[in-house]
């Protein structure tokens, strides 16, 4: 019943709604690829050093505890309201899991492979770009889809720091005791974080486990 | 081909040497094992020549040039290297594999397909067939073989090889080790190899070095090696049956008379004198024919002959 009336609100207000999907999904995505863009090459940077990478683990670690509204607060008084400061609080999500595969996956490159590439004539880069990237491959990809589905939903609190997406209609929901609103983030947003999860893990069968057989 | 000048290597945080004062001539085309126990600085020695480790002190030439004046990189590109696990990269065909060189010297597409093609039937394996493969859809055996294609794709002069044949099963190794020595020689490269088994540095170098402790204890041929062991510690490393070992690197022909009409066993020309006198004690008797396929009676062998050999 409840359900239905969401699913009608929807009808009623598709404007409002797709906007909403669309700065939802927008955000996300602009999160995902500044993590991305800090992520990996951080760890590419910090591979060689392992006190650097014991230090750069243990800080990321502790950034992951502190809860992602905790984040958007923080962020609030530094960035004040709206997208930005939202982008900012979901790339700070981003960032652990992707730089703790990727440093994991550069890392465990057997050191044989290592060997006989440097053995061979490669160059630092050559040995990771032809030799640890494709092969950390997989562990990256899945710290990508990891931060995916905790940006896809962590997003959701970007309402409460004015950052707009599916997350305004569940605020709004409990503001005016409104389920059937509420619904219309909380449903979407679950499918979505869902979607993503199931996606990229098909896509990741696809691209490395065939592959490797 | 190879000079290695009062070589030694210390490394960081360690006062003994790995590697102490080791001189070696290698001539071009021949085969050089490197053994010893572990941790005699075998290994250690060998990643000095490409440069994976550099020496404390000491020069080591190749071809000529000292390797210390170039770009270590570059150095390797000419140097062919295998390693006992092979390091096959498992993300790339078996063709992408052979081509890791050629394709860091930057031939063309076509001269690549070509050389990895024939490389392929150098070792034995059919182009058609394995190009497409993966390391992980390989026996043992073939990525070893994968893995000396790959090192001899650029055709480099000077081919370093750690452990070539340690993780292969013993029956497919010796198999393996006749064909490698047969491949090596007919591209005539210059191989120095790492072993710690001494039937192998018997059965594929032309010349044996002992190591001990960062020491080189003897630099030999293998049958002089095996007659005469410089020290205690060499001679106790051939093992008790070293005289065994020593004939079976001769030939009956090494030490053929002409036929004198005496009656005895009959052996082919190639046989090894073990197997001349494995024969001589079941036959028992002190004198062989030396018989050609055809049956023709080439000459003979005495018990005496082998004993004095």
């Amino acid at each position: 019943m409840i359900l239905l009336d969401a699913v009608r609100w929807i009808g009623t207000h598709p404007t409002e709604f797709l906007a909403a999907l669309q700065q939802h999904l927008l955000m996300s995505a602009i999160s995902l690829a500044i993590g991305l863009l800090i992520a990996l090459p951080l760890a590419v940077l910090i591979l060689p050093s392992r006190v650097g990478a014991g230090l750069t683990v243990g800080l990321v670690n502790a950034i992951r505890t502190i809860p992602s509204l905790a984040i958007l607060a923080a962020a609030l008084p530094i960035l004040g309201i709206g997208i930005v400061p939202s982008i900012v609080a979901l790339v700070v999500l981003a960032v652990p899991p992707i730089l703790i595969n990727s440093l994991i996956g550069l890392r465990e490159v057997d050191a044989d492979l290592i060997d006989a590439a440097s053995g061979m004539g490669m160059r630092r880069a050559q040995i990771l770009w032809r030799v640890r990237l494709p092969l950390a491959a997989p562990a990256i990809f899945a710290g990508i889809r990891t931060a995916a589905v905790q940006i896809i939903s962590g997003a959701t609190l970007a309402s409460f720091i004015g950052g707009g997406g599916l997350g305004d209609f569940i605020t709004a929901g409990i503001a005016l005791m409104d389920y059937s609103r509420l619904l219309v983030g909380a449903v979407p947003i679950a499918l979505l974080a869902i979607g993503v999860e199931l996606g990229m893990a098909s896509l990741e069968r696809r691209l490395f486990v065939a592959k490797s057989a | 081909m190879i000079q290695l000048d009062a070589v030694s290597k210390t490394f960081p945080g360690t006062t003994t040497a790995s590697v102490d004062a080791v001189s070696l001539d290698i001539p071009e085309g021949a085969t050089v094992a490197l053994i010893g126990p572990s941790g005699c600085g075998k290994t250690t020695t060998l990643r000095m020549i490409n440069r994976l480790i550099e020496p404390t002190s000491g020069r080591i030439r190749v071809a000529g040039q000292d390797v210390s004046s170039g770009d270590p990189i570059l150095l390797r590109r000419t140097i062919g290297y295998v390693i006992q696990n092979v390091g096959l990269f498992p993300h790339m065909t078996v063709a992408q594999n052979i081509a890791t060189v050629p394709r860091l010297l930057g031939w063309t597409q076509k001269k690549i397909d070509a050389r990895t093609d024939e490389m392929l039937h150098l070792v034995g394996l059919d182009p058609a067939i394995m190009r497409a493969r993966r390391p992980s859809a390989l026996s043992g055996g073939q990525r070893q073989r994968v893995g000396v294609a790959r090192a001899l794709a650029a055709d480099p002069p000077v081919m370093l090889m750690d452990e070539p044949f340690g993780a292969i099963d013993p029956i497919a190794r010796t198999r393996l080790q006749d064909e490698f020595k047969a491949i090596l020689r007919r591209v005539k490269k210059t191989v120095v190899m790492v072993t710690h088994d001494m039937e192998e540095a018997l059965r594929m170098a032309d010349r044996i070095a002992i190591m001990r402790d960062g020491k080189l204890l003897q630099y030999d041929t293998p049958a002089t090696l095996l007659a005469s062991p410089a020290d205690p510690f060499v001679d106790a490393f051939l093992g008790p049956d070293r005289a065994f070992r020593r004939l079976a690197l001769m030939t009956v022909d090494d030490l053929m008379t002409p036929a004198t009409g005496t009656p005895g066993p009959a052996l082919q020309p190639g046989t090894t004198l073990r197997e001349a006198l494995s024969a001589l004690i079941t036959a028992r008797a002190d004198t062989a024919r030396i018989v050609a396929p055809g049956g023709t009676v080439m000459g003979e062998l005495t018990r005496a002959a082998i004993l004095a050999a």
